[in-house]
């Protein structure tokens, strides 16, 4: 990258301060330190004195475009984000969940985040790949050229190689170890539904005990939902607990979306969501 | 009674234990440690620093089926669940995980009515504690020394497990560790070298600390009592928190649960799930109203239940610093310092 | 005793369900495996009915809507298009048998089209058997 972790930060903090001071908004939505330097935090300033907690790290992998929808309509956020939370905002901004009046995107362009937990460098295998944010107002930084993009859904060929039989087992030894933590939706910027489909009773769409077939019902359903929606960051992933490849699915529905539709989530503001879109010329082959 | 085996003879003790009963200890999956009930010998690991999740499942499991139940009958003709639990060796059990059972045991029988299930879990299980390795500090998440527990503190525990070079010293600890550990014809005769290193190791454990903040019980009670409308507060804490659950879940001190009814065609079982208060709808009632819509709110709650109701009701602190809610936190929330700036608030 | 599938069968209203009906008027013969569930618009088809259909130990799941263009709501199986299309690649990727859901579109007139239809499916859903991954074992 041009510039450092370092220097990206100091301009992070230089323009929201500028952006609170001037009362062009009235939240930043950003990353500050945890209790050690591998574990930050998403952060919300609030004021110009909050700015100086504000950091900007290889760990900060949050989505913080989950936390747009806490707020009321009309309340002015600045937010910080990287290529896949870039196109979360889009999808947002799609689904009417927040006004572009209201949003000040910095995006930021960068390589090399790393997983707190592994210290493995976060790539497309597990994300979108991308470096450079698809939407923004104002850029940290400067767009990364040249750089070899990952292919997103690469990590997938050893799972559509493998025979369906096979596939099941796989899939049902890993919903198996689901414990129902629901931390997958809570991470996720696109699951903000109120109730959730899981938590209603009337009707009941999947058992709530944490056994075999309420789990596959569970994140099936979720992989349905977010069908076309999903943008990638690998937030939900790294949220799990027991390590459950969920990334794999949704790269898997973001894929065939593509061939599908000829649409990714989130990467244009001119797109419309694939699934409340349609074309008359859709093949029925897509029913095979 | 002290007893020595070396740590790769351990194969050898856990078949005598399968031999005697079921067999639960820490297993690698995917690189991550799990308490699972064991099938192959092979697969028992003590090398691991602790498990991803707590060992509470052994005694509270996340499911539990109570009632079988058809829906076109009487509910007299619904049949209870027999509830049949074989001999259980829980074994390399951390001191703080085994200091949870304490805890929980106040809730589950400790409060007039005894949980049978909980109880006849509890009853039929011999618990091999284990000392944390001393050599290795510890974990930046672990607070366990705040809390009054010792690295190598064996209470609570049947027989205590510290280990030596290559060697795994055991002790038995109540008498009935010491019937178990008979039995188990662990071999190999302790020295008196190895009665003393096991005192002295134990004592290492108390001054070995984790993060250490002094806390006094009835302070922290009273501060969060004073803290309780402060919304400011509680409102800047939980910014960033998701209120999933993962925390609840992973907490060897958290019980909260729910029972349900599932039911598919006329046939049905009531059953018991883990249920947490970081979730959006566990206070929703039947007309619609939830008292705690905000994140806020539910985090006050989690926070104020373990660190002041339990210790107004039972002088106890419901936690014992394992670390796994601020390690498995999604947005690395360290919930010791939340109860840290609360004492300076 | 053979095995009998259990096939749950969601029509719609205006073409499906009247095809199913003028299969019935000219006494064409097809297999008594299928259970119909009539939807005004295969666009109301939410994809949970499919998977708690597996769930509730369906062996195989049958939706026939109108032809696309020809939507009675004008625009509704378009969209069921594309949401049903997404159902089938998830149920692959998890390993269900994808040939357990099959869509249709068969118009008023095609009494024919249904009944040779029910009577495939029921036989390839013969073939394979129970259907056991997503049952609930309760």
């Amino acid at each position: 990258m041009a510039i450092s972790f370092k220097q990206i930060e100091e301009k992070l903090k230089a323009e929201s301060k500028r952006l609170l001071e001037t009362g062009q908004v009235s939240v930043v939505l950003a990353y500050q330190n945890g209790y050690d330097e591998k574990h930050p935090m998403p952060y919300a300033a609030k004021c110009v004195s909050d700015v100086e907690n504000i950091i900007f790290n290889e760990y900060c992998n949050f989505n913080m475009a989950r936390y747009l929808v806490r707020y009321s309509r009309g309340t002015k956020i600045a937010i910080a984000v990287k290529a896949a939370d870039s196109r979360a905002v889009i999808q947002l901004l799609h689904e009417e969940k927040v006004c572009r009046e209201d949003v000040v995107v910095m995006g930021i362009p960068v390589y090399g985040m790393k997983n707190s937990e592994t210290g493995q460098e976060i790539d497309g295998q597990t994300t979108c790949g991308l470096y450079n944010p698809i939407l923004y107002d104002i850029l940290l930084g400067e767009e990364i050229h040249g750089k070899p993009v990952v292919s997103p859904f690469e990590v997938l060929t050893p799972y559509e190689a493998m025979d369906r039989e096979d596939r099941f087992v796989f899939w049902k030894k890993e919903f198996d170890r689901c414990i129902r933590c629901y931390a997958c939706r809570k991470a996720c910027p696109m699951c903000y539904c109120d109730p959730c489909f899981i938590d209603q009773q009337k009707p009941r769409w999947g058992e709530k005990s944490p056994q075999s077939s309420g789990n596959f019902m569970y994140h099936l359903t979720r992989f349905h939902h977010l069908a076309g929606r999903c943008v990638d960051c690998g937030e939900c992933s790294r949220a799990c607990p027991v390590n459950i490849p969920l990334y794999l699915f949704h790269k898997k529905m973001a894929k065939e979306c593509k061939e599908m539709f000829g649409q990714g989530a989130g990467m244009s503001l001119k797109d419309k969501p694939v699934l409340i879109n349609f074309r008359v010329d859709d093949s029925d082959k897509i029913l095979e | 009674m002290l007893k020595k085996t070396a740590i790769d003879k351990i194969s050898e003790l856990a078949s005598r234990m399968m031999e005697q009963g079921t067999l639960i200890a820490p297993v690698k999956e995917d690189g991550y440690f799990h308490f699972r009930e064991i099938a192959d010998v092979q697969a028992v690991d003590l090398n691991y620093h602790n498990t991803v999740t707590s060992p509470k499942s052994v005694f509270f499991p996340p499911v539990e089926d109570f009632i079988h139940y058809e829906t076109g009958k009487s509910i007299l003709d619904a049949v209870a669940v027999e509830l049949n639990v074989k001999p259980t060796f829980l074994f390399g059990v951390r001191p703080c995980d085994v200091r949870s059972f304490q805890i929980m045991d106040i809730h589950f029988s400790g409060t007039g009515s005894v949980d049978p299930y909980w109880q006849k879990r509890r009853e039929a299980t011999v618990i091999f504690g284990y000392a944390f390795y001393l050599d290795e500090p510890a974990q930046a998440e672990e607070f366990y020394s705040t809390l009054g527990i010792g690295a190598a503190d064996p209470e609570g525990s049947d027989i205590f497990m510290i280990r030596k070079e290559n060697d795994l010293l055991l002790k038995s600890m109540t008498s009935k560790g010491e019937k178990i550990l008979d039995r188990l014809s662990v071999h190999d005769a302790a020295t008196p070298e190895d009665e003393k290193y096991f005192e002295e190791y134990i004592h290492r454990g108390r001054q070995t600390r984790t993060r250490f903040t002094c806390i006094e019980k009835s302070n922290i009670a009273k501060k969060m009592e004073d803290l309780f409308h402060n919304n400011d507060f509680w409102m800047k804490i939980s910014s960033a928190c998701l209120s999933c659950g993962v925390c609840t879940f992973l907490c060897p001190n958290c019980y909260c649960f729910d029972i349900c009814d599932e039911t598919l065609f006329g046939k049905g079982t009531r059953r018991r799930v883990w249920d947490a208060c970081m979730f959006t709808d566990f206070t929703l009632e039947a007309s619609g109203h939830n008292p705690r819509t905000q994140v806020y709110q539910r985090l006050r709650q989690k926070i104020n239940h373990k660190y002041s109701y339990h210790v107004r009701k039972y002088d106890t602190i419901s936690c014992v610093g394992c670390g796994r809610c601020t390690r498995h936190c999604p947005v690395n929330i360290d919930i010791f310092s939340i109860v840290e700036d609360a004492m300076k608030a | 005793m053979s095995f009998e599938p259990k096939i749950l069968g969601i029509a719609c209203n205006w073409c499906t369900y009247t095809g199913a009906d003028l299969a019935g008027t000219t006494r064409l013969q097809y297999p008594q495996n299928l259970r119909v569930v009539r939807v005004m618009c295969s666009s109301r088809i939410n994809p949970s009915f499919i998977f708690r259909a597996f769930q509730m130990g369906a062996d195989g799941v049958l939706i026939g809507g109108c032809h696309p263009g020809d939507c009675h709501y004008n625009t509704g199986n378009l969209y069921a298009r594309r949401r049903l299309a997404v159902t089938k690649k998830i149920l692959d990727f998890s390993g269900m048998e994808p040939e357990r859901f099959r869509v249709e579109w068969i118009s008023a007139s095609e009494g024919n089209k249904f009944a040779e239809v029910v009577t495939e499916f029921t036989e390839q859903i013969r073939k394979l058997g129970p259907q056991t991954k997503f049952k609930i074992a309760l």
